[in-house]
């Protein structure tokens, strides 16, 4: 420890620290402080108001196997996650691709593809939920253009979750999609080169360099579409509100409606720290796996 | 080193002032109430917030006082105010919903109406303002506002004209009701519905289609809790062979008869762009609605259909209340003033003005209340008002019921298992708060 603050002083680490201490101050008290409450609070019941904290153990998570409706939201959660990793990061990397090569205004499409991104998602989502109108909604009127049956989108329990789904690939791909613009341009076009002077047509250019390539690129992307998934609640609240009938219900949409519909807070923390556990468990898992196959330039 | 610790000394002093927490110092002159209130046409007992300048100018130069009125979006309003009494940055006069104020009570974060002005109102107001103000032993929490709505069976005249039935005549019993539903129901050539007979709410918030469908569920004799007036305990049984045979009814509407659709709109805007020969819903939404949005529409109102002859129709009943919290740094003047605000002369005034119901049964008697058509109307359906259970656990228990009715009609589950689900969920919702 001393030598360790011996060479801290001579090489002047304190000013680093002193700058970043702001930022690590505010990260502990906005971020650990609040997370670590929340673990505290899911082992009582609490009134918030009176400040009323009576210790139930582990009462509040037995509870929440008993909640068919806290199990629906994390299948609804896990699909939604899952189908969101798959199709915006493949339909991003594909997108990315084809804005690698030249063409006639590119850098207008690009935008166009990036311009939901930035768009305020519950603006969007109000936007959305017209174009989805069962009755006057702008898709079920192509879909009669076109001759095919119509959908009740966010109308029927069915199609609910999947519109919420493809609102979101909607609203994510134009940031996959610039993420991976900046790992192909990172990726050495000797390699192109080599490739072509074997012999090596577009699809074995795809899949046997840009893909290995790009590992840490789509790691990336995986991990990070997979933690903001597991969160998702801006569009399920403008869209559905979890409904019909539970049928797009997803974890953070019930912590919400716990803790602020039904004022029980210290279940509400419960569900809170059972996501937490559930976020950090896969994204351990996603990084371990891909470290197998990442290939490094 | 040292002059580090200079720099930063100095930046402490230049910057500190700047991380104040806002406290200003106490200026002397009025206090400040603050009142909020749902922002937009949510409800039309807030119009005089916004439309009457200088609203409580007299209380305030009797008490040297100032209101300040503050809208409030009503999506989150609840959750605001409950986020603010946690916080200790409670308003001291909230106009709220009388669906809200179990939860508020759950915290004891209402101010008590006093005995005496509790017994004095409820010697003057209208049974069903009686029932609304009554939080259990004739306790109160606030005064409900004039404009009470109601729920009420409202028809197209003419639609009915054109299937050759009484234009004058709503279907009395749910028999004839599902029976005018099919005959004023019209198909396109493709076999989809152009027009419903009876625009159902099947979407958003379960508590909003509680509402819509309460004249079915309570119409059954389904009741909300075993005990109306408790505010913890009790117990809930839905899963009773008429509310099975009500809402297997429903059911039957979308699916057998055809009479009806998921894919229509909120059923007020259908009756109102002439989509749907019937709807139930909030009677001043479409006293209000229709003169801008249909000044065409030949409407009815009645109530709505009770299950057969010899049981009676159920009419839910929403009221907004002015109520003061408890957390208020100025209890006693805030009382004071919604004693002022909700006084008989007031009433009348207001309730005349926005052409709404009074509370005092004296304003009744006055004009226009006691020969406006529309008012006469409304009058009707009183004898049928109900009004929801008082239980800290309503929040849960209208979620499953609602949540209950659209696994029904979104064929997720059987009558009878969803109503059993419903139930344990609302009696969990129960057992949670004791």
């Amino acid at each position: 420890m001393k030598n360790y603050l011996g060479l801290a002083i001579r090489r002047k680490w304190h000013y680093a620290y002193m700058f970043i201490a702001p930022i690590i101050v505010l990260f502990g008290i906005f971020r650990i402080y609040p997370a670590v409450q929340t673990l505290l609070f899911s082992f009582f019941s609490i009134n918030i108001v009176s400040k009323e904290y009576k210790p139930v153990g582990l009462k509040n998570f037995l509870l929440l196997l008993e909640d068919n409706t806290f199990l629906r939201s994390i299948e609804n959660t896990l699909i939604y996650t899952v189908y969101i990793v798959m199709l915006s990061a493949f339909l991003g990397m594909v997108l990315a691709s084809l804005f690698n090569s030249k063409f006639a205004f590119k850098k207008v499409f690009r935008a166009v593809y990036f311009v939901p991104f930035i768009t305020s998602t519950v603006a969007a989502a109000v936007v959305w939920s017209y174009l989805y109108d069962p009755k006057f909604g702008l898709f079920n009127m192509l879909l009669r253009l076109v001759g095919l049956p119509t959908r009740g989108w966010i109308a029927s329990s069915h199609d609910a979750l999947a519109s919420i789904i493809i609102f979101s690939i909607w609203k994510t791909l134009g940031y996959n999609m610039v993420i991976f613009i900046a790992g192909l341009q990172g990726i050495p076009d000797a390699f192109y080169e080599a490739a072509i002077i074997d012999g090596a047509g577009p699809l074995a250019k795809f899949f046997r360099i840009t893909v290995p390539l790009l590992s840490p690129t789509i790691v990336f992307i995986v991990i990070y579409n997979t933690i903001v998934a597991l969160k998702v609640f801006d569009q399920v609240f403008v869209l559905t509100a979890g409904g019909p009938a539970d049928a797009s219900t997803v974890v953070v949409l019930q912590i919400y409606k716990q803790a602020f519909e039904n004022y029980r807070f210290g279940y509400a923390s419960a569900m809170a720290f059972v996501l937490f556990v559930f976020v950090i468990l896969i994204t351990i898992a996603q990084y371990r796996v891909s470290r197998k196959w990442e290939v490094q330039i | 080193m040292r002059r580090m610790v200079i720099i930063s000394l100095l930046l402490f002093v230049v910057l500190a002032p700047g991380f104040s927490t806002g406290v200003q110092e106490k200026k002397a002159g009025p206090v400040t109430l603050t009142l909020w209130y749902p922002a937009g046409e949510i409800t039309q007992t807030t119009r005089a917030y916004r439309d009457i300048p200088n609203l409580f100018a007299a209380f305030e130069a009797a008490n040297n006082c100032k209101i300040e009125l503050v809208a409030v979006d009503y999506d989150t309003m609840q959750q605001k105010i409950l986020t603010a009494m946690a916080g200790g940055q409670v308003p001291d006069i909230g106009h709220i919903s009388t669906t809200w104020m179990g939860g508020f009570l759950k915290d004891k974060g209402l101010y008590q109406v006093p005995e005496a002005d509790a017994k004095a109102w409820m010697a003057v107001v209208t049974p069903e303002i009686q029932a609304l103000s009554d939080f259990g032993g004739g306790k109160m929490y606030g005064y409900p506002n004039w404009g009470i709505d109601i729920y009420g069976l409202f028809w197209n005249k003419d639609m009915f004209k054109e299937a050759g039935l009484n234009p004058e005549a709503a279907p009395k019993y749910w028999a004839d009701f599902r029976d005018t539903s099919k005959k004023t129901s019209v198909t396109n050539p493709d076999g989809t519905l152009k027009r419903v007979g009876y625009a159902i709410r099947h979407l958003g918030h379960p508590h909003g289609i509680v509402d819509k469908w309460h004249w079915l569920l309570e119409g059954t004799g389904m009741k909300f809790i075993s005990d109306y007036n408790l505010l913890k305990g009790g117990s809930c049984s839905f899963n009773q062979p008429n509310a099975r045979a009500g809402l297997q009814m429903a059911y039957d509407m979308v699916y057998k008869d055809k009479s009806t659709s998921l894919e229509f709109p909120d059923p007020r805007d259908c009756l109102l762009k002439g989509l749907a020969s019937m709807q139930i819903s909030e009677t001043i939404s479409i006293q209000v609605r229709a003169p801008k949005e249909a000044p065409n529409l030949n409407w009815g109102l009645a109530a709505p259909p009770a299950m057969k002859e010899g049981t009676k129709p159920a009419c839910s009943v929403a009221g907004w209340c002015t109520s003061v919290f408890a957390q208020s740094k100025n209890i006693n003047l805030a009382y004071r003033a919604i004693k002022w605000y909700n006084g008989k002369e007031n009433d009348y005034a207001q309730a005349k003005q926005f052409m709404v119901t009074p509370r005092y049964t004296e304003n009744w008697a006055k004009e226009p209340f006691s020969t406006d058509p529309y008012i006469k109307q409304f009058k009707a359906l009183l004898p049928y008002a109900r009004v929801y259970p008082r239980s800290l656990a309503l929040n849960g228990i209208m979620t499953s019921i609602g949540t209950a009715v659209q696994k029904i009609l979104h064929n997720e589950l059987g009558v009878e298992a969803a109503l059993v689900e419903a139930e344990n969920t609302a009696n969990a919702a129960i057992k949670a708060l004791e």
